[in-house]
């Protein structure tokens, strides 16, 4: 028997002893932390490889030896935590490789690279108490560490300046705010179910209390995995943030975890109303639809991929809240995918930054010759979120279409309006494709920008985890009928989709996939021997000016002077719909208001104390 | 063991004095007695919580009762008693630790530790006092003791603060003072056992002398709407009498009184229950949307001092409303405890949150948030332990705060105050707001160039902040229940037990 309780305990002791290590050891720490995240992808995989139907519980942490504190401890493994646990451990041991390269400084007299002090610590708390989310089977021990999430996230970004300390503000203010709701459900959860034991809780979401202790838990995950309203965090903590830590947390953990515990609340703990789902599918196609319409304009790259890791957010919640088996695994497998693209766009973008310096993409270009290896892992990164296929974003995308289609067989408002969601799902993927052709034409196409000095392919440990992560890519969409779907979905109920209309034979249009592009070799080596049809040239469908080098910068403005988009975009950069924004208006309003009233002047104190007796006295007397 | 209980009020007294006397000619005297004076008193009180839950009662000079009227001054210290002593002896003595450093600038050092014990002892004397008139005394002496130290530096903003709280605590000692005389009047004892045995059953004249104790110690435990002084007399005091004040003045002599006596003493009836619940409400949503507006670092500091008690009261006056209802018993437990817990958890991490201002002030020489910034490399350790203080108030996991507002906000939730429930929640998130507001603008950001050669503070400052921050993570360990079992439950248990306290004391 695996000792699994290590895969919680292990990582947050050693971060604490790294806490106490002095800070200029810092290779060392670098070389632990990447040790104990190796040990623990090895034991995420054990668990993983428990047999296929395996819903255990694990038994009980009790380290501390401490009596009554064992049943606050119950670890529980069933289909989705292990598939959460397998892929924690695996993106946990990958960028825990990447940092060990890009912590480095680039050169003695550059600039520092911001890196947080303690970042091994931190990045090793993280890792434990997602496992420990993922296992835990006690809803006050699952409060508890997604709490301690929130916390790290805030100490895994370094306040160096005003708008990166805004950033971590804010960050923390929303996190710590829904963990706040968090409590409240959880709170309500109790009194309707009486346990706290998640394996035992089943709830209709029928009378107020379960729709409201539904809600506060709906809003802690939309927080955490970034859905609208509640995503504003993710572009500011991603633009300012290591590379590496975007990738870790925003755009794979804190996806995994909350979708995990959305699937969660889905599958089992609720048995969800219509209207519920009706609330779901507008969020997810809002989301959809708003961030991607955001990333579009964006320049910095850092940003526009936070972004888009919101948008994507949008058909993980969409798929869940169908609610059919092929909804839920293609959610959960859109899940997986995404954090496996979005981690290897951020580790791809942390390359690009380490090497240049720039983040902005109009200070890039042409790239793709000196890191061409980067450039192909972006590539496929790209065309993946993208929804081409045929890579896994393809197929999770097409599943989740499909099982809209389906939806739409049912009675009910939300059935009925199928038409709606799928419109705006597969717009949403059209319109990444558009973001990401201004992503990779600004880096890496294009002439280079002078200001720029020589750039070099990254070295070995962060090359790693961005091929890996591509290949995964490829294989996950290639085999993903084959071999994904049944090894890692199969707790979705999914045994019978082959029947469903749709299908797609991944292999075999690969290897047509494959021939036409050799095809188009062939035949454009063939056509450079006669001469070709000249004409203006154009990127990502619109004409270039006159200009010699075009800018990627350009690119979507069209859409911002749109009317109707105008507005829409007037009022965001207004901050219109940041609920963190509108939130702080408020409380510092009614403080204001307050504040007024406090004049300093005695006179008026001692009246207020007089006038508090007296009233109290009336109440209660009279 | 009955015979060490005097120690607390006559060590600080004697400590007092001796530097005041032998100070003339001997200054370094009052950080030689001070510091063993408050150590030896930390380890009393950690030897009486391990003794518990016994009920001690120590009868000054030892006279007998006289045809059953207890003649004797009464000191009684029962598992309630012991958490303030706890709080007062810790704080107390890290504080004392960190002034070592901090006083050197002051020309009248002997008289700040001085007045300190003086305060300590007054503390020390309202917990532990049997009976109300002394209870009184005592918090004249702690009261007196903390207008001087609010003017320590004589300054202009220093002397405007501490007038307005004289006068506001004037007004309080008259409030009580009148509720004292009526109390004496009706019942014809001022022995607290002897007054909960021989006051009547609830009527109007009995509210009418609840609403006088309650507005009379309200003042002095600065729930709305009296709690107007606060804010200027925290801010100005010197720093470590900041962490003395809003970490253990307004329980010591507020919100303990306020307990003991509506639970043990006076009937617990649902009207006062109610009263209590609503001016903690009050206090929690209005202290803290006046805090996240300030600029003021000590200022911010001092009203969420205000919100803080407010959700101490909060959880105790539910439990109270509960058990006044007749409610279960098992959350009115868990109310009461997490208002104890939440009280002991304050008492740790706003005093180290006032030390840290005191560090950022004394080296920086400013406490404007706006002229601040980017301090977290200079003063890591000030820096460090204000994360933890930060995230313990703002009840984030795995500091100490984190538990004790989980326990009030379920155990409004499970006796159905859902209301409540909601707004200790975003009371708690708006506290948040307000301590990264804190962070960004001290500790984050860009660095002021004046700033540049800035070091951490000395080396007792540094030593009882950290020390601070540790416990605001140890604290954490009382939710385990054994280890609750020591600190909190008989606390919880002495005030759960209304009416025994009087039969225990008395003995019959």
């Amino acid at each position: 028997m695996i000792d699994f309780q290590m895969l919680i305990i292990m990582p947050i002791v050693i971060g604490v002893v790294l806490f106490l290590l002095p800070d200029n050891l810092k290779i060392i720490k670098g070389v632990i932390s990447l040790l104990i995240s190796a040990y623990t992808a090895y034991l995420s995989v054990m668990v993983f490889s428990l047999p296929h139907q395996f819903i255990a519980t694990l038994g009980s942490i009790n380290w501390l030896y401490i009596p009554g504190f064992e049943k606050f401890m119950d670890l529980k493994v069933d289909g989705l935590s292990k598939l959460i646990v397998l892929f924690i451990g695996i993106f946990g041991f990958l960028y825990s490789l990447y940092s060990l390269s890009y912590n480095r400084r680039r050169a003695p007299n550059s600039e520092p690279n911001h890196i947080p002090g303690n970042y091994h610590t931190y990045y090793l708390i993280t890792l434990g108490a997602s496992f420990g989310v993922a296992l835990t089977d006690n809803l006050l021990l699952f409060v508890f560490l997604w709490g301690l999430l929130g916390l790290t996230l805030y100490k895994l970004i370094k306040g160096h300046n005003e708008e990166s300390s805004a950033a971590a503000k804010k960050t923390l203010v929303l996190i710590g705010a829904s963990d706040s709701v968090l409590i409240l459900g959880i709170g309500l959860l109790y009194i309707c179910s009486h346990t706290f034991k998640i394996s035992d809780i089943h709830l209709g979401t029928t009378t107020t209390l379960s729709t409201v202790a539904f809600l506060s838990l709906l809003i802690a995950c939309m927080t955490k995995a970034g859905a609208f309203p509640f995503h504003t965090w993710i572009p500011d903590y991603t633009k300012d943030a290591p590379a590496s830590i975007s990738a870790y947390l925003p755009a794979s953990l804190d996806k995994l975890l909350g979708i995990y515990f959305l699937a969660r609340m889905c599958m089992s703990t609720f048995i969800l109303s219509g209207w519920v789902t009706l609330l779901l599918l507008i969020i997810g196609a809002l989301t959809i639809i708003t961030s991607v319409l955001m990333a579009l304009v964006q320049h910095n790259y850092k940003r526009l991929l936070g972004y888009c890791a919101v948008s994507q957010v949008g058909y993980m919640i969409t798929g869940l809240a169908l609610g059919t088996p092929l909804g839920i695994a293609g959610g959960l497998f859109h899940m997986v995918n995404h954090a496996i693209y979005k981690g290897g766009l951020f580790l791809t973008a942390g390359s690009v930054e380490k090497h240049t310096g720039k983040e902005e993409l109009g200070e890039l270009g042409g790239l793709c010759k000196y890191m061409p290896v980067t450039f192909a892992a972006a590539l496929v990164f790209a065309l993946s979120i993208s929804g081409i296929p045929p890579l896994n974003g393809f197929y999770s995308k097409w599943m989740i279409y499909t099982g809209i289609i389906e939806f739409g067989s049912g009675k009910g408002i939300a059935n009925q309006l199928w038409m709606i969601w799928l419109t705006l799902a597969m717009l949403g993927s059209s319109l990444t494709l558009a973001s990401f052709v201004k992503l990779i034409s600004g880096i890496y196409l294009g002439r280079k920008n002078e200001q720029i000095g020589t750039v070099k392919e990254v070295g070995f440990p962060m090359f790693f985890p961005q091929i890996f992560l591509a290949m995964l890519c490829i294989a996950f969409g290639i085999f993903a009928a084959r071999w994904v779907i049944p090894e890692f979905f199969e707790f979705t109920g999914i045994g019978s989709w082959k029947s469903l209309p749709g299908l797609w034979n991944a292999p075999s249009v690969s290897i047509m996939i494959l021939i036409s592009i050799i095809v188009g070799f062939i035949i454009y080596w063939m056509g450079t021997l006669k001469t070709s049809r000249r004409s203006d040239s154009f990127v990502g469908g619109e004409k270039l000016q006159q200009e010699l080098s075009f800018s990627s910068l350009e690119f979507y403005k069209t859409i911002g002077t749109m009317k109707f988009f105008n507005y829409f975009y007037d009022k965001a950069n207004k901050k219109w719909f940041d609920v963190y924004h509108l939130g702080k208006e408020c409380v510092l309003g009614l403080s204001s208001a307050l504040s007024v009233c406090h004049t300093g002047i005695l006179s008026t104190y001692v009246v207020w104390v007089v006038l508090g007796v007296a009233t109290i006295m009336v109440l209660l007397i009279i | 063991m009955n015979s060490l209980i005097p120690l607390y009020v006559v060590i600080p007294l004697g400590t007092a004095f001796l530097t005041i006397i032998l100070g003339r000619w001997f200054k370094a005297i009052s950080k030689i007695l001070t510091i063993p004076a408050l150590l030896f008193l930390t380890g009393l009180t950690f030897y009486l919580i391990s003794q518990s839950p016994q009920t001690i009662v120590y009868r000054v000079g030892g006279f007998a009762d006289l045809l059953d009227i207890p003649l004797a001054i009464f000191l009684v210290a029962d598992g309630f008693t012991n958490i303030l002593l706890l709080i007062i002896s810790v704080v107390g003595l890290l504080v004392a630790l960190y002034s070592l450093d901090y006083t050197k600038r002051f020309s009248a050092e002997e008289k700040f530790y001085a007045l300190l014990n003086l305060m300590i002892a007054g503390m020390y004397g309202v917990v532990l006092a049997g009976d109300i008139f002394n209870l009184y005394v005592f918090l004249e002496i702690a009261s007196i003791a903390s207008y001087v130290l609010v003017a320590f530096n004589i300054e202009k903003q220093q002397l405007e603060a501490t007038f307005k709280y004289q006068i506001l605590g004037g007004v309080s000692s008259l409030l009580i003072l009148a509720a004292i005389g009526f109390i004496y009047w009706t019942t014809g004892t001022l022995n607290l056992a002897d007054i909960a045995r021989q006051l009547p059953d609830a009527n109007a004249f009995q509210i009418f002398v609840s609403v006088l104790l309650i507005s009379g110690f309200g003042l002095k435990a600065a729930m709305v709407p009296f709690h107007s002084w606060l804010p200027d007399a925290h801010s100005s005091a010197p720093s470590p009498i900041s962490a003395m004040l809003s970490g253990v003045l307004i329980k010591a002599i507020g919100i303990y009184v306020i307990i003991r006596l509506f639970f043990n003493i006076i009937q617990i009836n649902p009207q006062i229950a109610l009263t209590v619940t609503i001016l903690g409400t009050l206090s929690m949503i209005i202290g803290v949307f006046l805090a996240i507006g300030q600029w003021d670092f000590k200022r911010l500091l001092a009203y969420h001092s205000i919100s803080q008690m407010g959700y101490v009261i909060l959880g105790i006056g539910m439990g109270m409303l509960i058990l006044a209802n007749g409610g279960k018993e098992s959350i009115a437990n868990l109310a009461i405890t997490g208002g104890l817990f939440h009280m002991l958890n304050h008492s740790i991490f706003k005093a180290l949150l006032f030390l840290n201002a005191g560090s950022v002030e004394y080296i920086t020489g400013t406490r404007s948030l706006q002229k601040l910034g980017g301090l977290s490399n200079k003063m890591q350790i000030t820096s460090g332990s204000s994360f933890a203080a930060s995230m313990a108030i703002s009840g984030i996991p795995p500091f100490n705060g984190f538990f004790s507002k989980i326990m009030i906000i379920f155990a409004a939730i499970q006796a159905g105050y859902y209301w409540l429930a909601l707004l200790a929640v975003i009371v708690s998130i708006v506290t948040l707001a307000s301590f990264t507001k804190v962070h960004k603008y001290a500790f984050y950001g860009d660095l002021p160039s004046k700033y540049e050669n800035v070091k951490e503070s000395p080396f007792s400052m540094a030593l009882a902040m950290s020390l601070m921050a540790l416990l605001c993570l140890i604290m954490s360990l009382m939710i385990v229940p054994s280890v609750r079992a020591i600190f909190l439950q008989p606390a919880v248990d002495a005030l759960m037990q209304t009416t025994n306290y009087s039969s225990i004391v008395l003995g019959k």
